[in-house]
């Protein structure tokens, strides 16, 4: 009898043991995932937020660029630098033929001549006078200071000439060869070349979907999940609302981007691409979360808080507003960051309502097109380039970047209001 | 107040029936409150009593399936009228919980609420004022005096309860409902609410819901008695308590059921 009693107290330690262990290991892998994936994202990742720089130095000579001595600002901006450039690079190697010259041409951004001009009209007194600049490389080169560029395939299969890599290394012997800050990836927009490709455009359009999302989906949400919670009467009626509500969460999003372009763009002519759009069609997403959120942390309010304001005279409406609902925000609040979140990571719908153009300028307002974060992400997963790839990295660490920091907001809200509220 | 040496009449209720959906809560109470007085609400779990507590307040109203019907006369005015006002009758009507169920504010907070939408006070001294009689009056005032504006929850059990009663006298209620307010506190603090409701019933009218036959002879002047929704039978404490007519009374109040 004892003995049985025993074995039973063993078994029962052993199986607890036994769940214990195997939560563990859960977690063990859990966080090993997690670890590997974000390794893996800085380790491809980090090297964007560097760039490569050649250091040539530039004759502003004012015949070839057809001006006089003494120029005016606008005689400036419309000056010709394509000679002088040109001419900057060619001189990189005084004996090379004309194909190698072109080469010469290709090791550095397209974007030279405007960096050129930029630094003449910061400093007009360059004017006759030779100086060295920086100019961004080209995105191989800046890829093969990285160390990211396999130089010993043969020169075919590469996008960088034998010739090329001699007149690099010449430069990074010399000391002309520089790698910076990219501060570049964060003020430019998109574009076809990855050394001057930025999240710019993406991540002002993302800030705006969201932006237009919270204006719209908070307010509505809110007042729905107040208005179901505490006043509406509980029959067939609003049953059925709060299941198709359910429903609605449970859709998927690529729905609502269809939605977004047969009802925005067709019916209503919305502009295409816009952060606009993207927000509306990512607030009917964000909708449900927050209603069901809302109502859940308003339910959660005790009753008793409820009865004790009524018994004092307070109306309904100021039971709700004075006690219930404050009493409810911080669940609600985070709710709708989770659903932000969720909005700030979806790409299909915004696809679909045309998000995914190629934006090579800044959006200043929801009315101008643009892309967001996880749409670049995808866009450029898509290029060929081997600059891209450390970009779909670095872009994919900005995102989370921002969730975190929308997180540690929700935190600090949540917290602020719990110490207020307890 | 008395009258010709009788007590003024302050709430009747006269045939006052209620429902739960289609159960039936409550039948035909007829009962009469004196002004000024305690009267203790008595009964087995389950026989109507906080129903019947919270008909005065129109509480009931809270509950959606809950059909009150009767008439309830409170100072010549029928309270179950389509035209009373629901917010002016809670207003002049208190009411305290069985638990102690403070808002979650400070303490200042928790008793400038009820003055507040009721625009009682015209300063923040007027409003001051009214804080600290109240906490005074509900004999709260000496241990929390320093610590107006810190957190109601953080009291015990039984500082909560006064904090209620506190806030409940705040907007100067002629009626005091109380449902079981102490059976949530030890006998210390029990014994200071029954002080306090002896103090309070200068001012007020007070009526309580209690489970303790010691503590309705100990506060009530007049007591009724329920048992399954019916008022068995209703008088002075005295009289209940030492020579019931009705043998159920006699049951209950011997502790043979209940
Ligand atoms: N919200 C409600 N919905 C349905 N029925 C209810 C509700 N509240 C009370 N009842 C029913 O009404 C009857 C009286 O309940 P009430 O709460 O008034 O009893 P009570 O005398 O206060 O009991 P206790 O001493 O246990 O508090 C009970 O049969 C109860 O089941
Ligand atoms: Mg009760």
């Amino acid at each position: 009898m004892n003995k049985n009693k025993e074995k039973l107290l063993a078994k029962r330690y052993s199986s607890e043991k036994r769940f214990q262990f195997l939560g563990k290991s859960a977690i063990f892998m859990a966080l090993l995932f997690l670890a590997f994936f974000i390794f893996k994202i800085f380790s491809t990742g980090y090297t964007a937020f560097q760039k490569t720089w050649l250091i040539v130095p530039v004759n502003f000579d004012a015949e070839t660029m057809y001006l006089d001595t003494n120029p005016s600002k606008e005689d400036l901006e419309d000056a010709d630098y394509f000679e002088i450039s040109l001419q900057s690079m060619f001189n990189l190697d005084k004996n090379a033929n004309e194909k190698q010259q072109n080469e010469l041409k290709k090791m550095v951004s397209y974007f030279f001549e405007r960096e050129i001009k930029q630094e003449l009209i910061n400093d007009p007194s360059l004017l006759g006078k030779t100086k060295d600049i920086y100019i961004t490389a080209s995105d191989d080169l800046d890829q093969v200071f990285k160390g990211n560029y396999p130089r010993d395939l043969p020169e075919k299969q590469r996008r960088v000439t034998d010739y090329q890599l001699k007149i690099f290394d010449q430069l990074v012997e010399q000391g002309k060869v520089e790698s910076k800050f990219n501060l570049s990836f964060f003020t430019y927009p998109d574009s076809r070349e990855a050394e001057l490709a930025g999240i710019a455009s993406s991540f002002m359009g993302s800030i705006f979907s969201i932006l237009v999302c919270l204006a719209i989906a908070f307010p509505v949400a809110v007042l729905a999940a107040i208005y179901l919670e505490e006043f509406a009467p509980k029959n067939r009626f609003t049953d059925f609302i709060e299941v198709n509500i359910n429903n609605l969460a449970a859709v998927p999003s690529i729905v609502f981007g269809l939605l977004g372009l047969g009802i925005l763009l067709a019916v209503f002519q919305l502009p295409r691409s816009t952060p606009l759009v993207g927000g509306i069609t990512l607030s009917l997403m964000t909708l449900p979360t927050i209603i069901i959120a809302c109502r859940a942390s308003l339910k959660a309010v005790p009753p008793s808080i409820r009865e004790a304001a009524l018994a004092m005279g307070a109306s309904r409406m100021q039971t709700t507003m004075h006690h219930t609902v404050p009493l409810s925000m911080p669940g609600t609040l985070s709710g709708t960051i989770i659903g932000l979140a969720q909005a700030l990571g979806e790409t299909a719908p915004l696809i679909l309502i045309g998000m995914v153009a190629f934006v090579n300028t800044i959006p200043g307002s929801p009315m101008d097109p643009a892309a967001s974060l996880p749409v670049q992400i995808y866009i450029w997963a898509e290029s060929a380039e081997r600059g891209f790839v450390e970009k779909v990295s670095a872009c994919i660490m900005v995102l989370l970047g921002f969730l975190i920091v929308m997180n540690l907001f929700a935190q600090i809200i949540r917290h602020k209001f719990e110490k207020k509220w307890s | 107040m008395k009258k010709n040496g009788v007590n003024m009449i302050k709430i009747s209720a006269k045939n006052v029936d209620v429902f739960y959906g289609k159960k039936q809560a409550l039948f035909n109470i007829n009962l009469e409150i004196e002004e000024n007085q305690v009267t203790a609400l008595i009964g087995p779990s389950g026989c109507g009593k906080s129903t019947f507590l919270r008909c005065l307040n129109r509480m009931n109203d809270v509950i959606d399936i809950c059909n009150v019907q009767g008439e309830i006369v409170i100072n010549d005015f029928n309270i179950n009228d389509k035209g009373c006002d629901v917010v002016r009758l809670r207003e002049k009507i208190g009411m305290v919980f069985q638990k102690p169920n403070p808002f979650p504010k400070t303490l200042y907070e928790n008793i400038s609420y009820g003055p507040t939408i009721h625009g009682m006070a015209q300063s923040k001294q007027e409003m001051d004022e009214i804080v600290e009689t109240s906490l005074k009056k509900a004999a709260l005032w000496e241990e929390v005096k320093d610590r107006l504006h810190e957190p109601g929850t953080g009291l015990s059990g039984g500082q909560q309860q006064r904090l209620c009663i506190a806030r409940a006298i705040s907007v100067q209620p002629e009626v005091i409902l109380m449902d079981e307010p102490c059976s949530a506190l030890d006998p210390i603090a029990t014994a200071q609410i029954e002080e306090l409701i002896d103090e309070l019933k200068k001012e007020h009218t007070i009526i309580i819901v209690t489970h303790s036959m010691a503590q309705a002879a100990r506060v009530s002047q007049n007591t009724g008695f329920f048992h399954l929704g019916e008022l068995i039978e209703h008088g002075s404490t005295d009289k209940i308590f030492k020579n019931p007519e009705n043998n159920k009374t006699q049951d209950y109040i011997t502790g043979r059921f209940g």
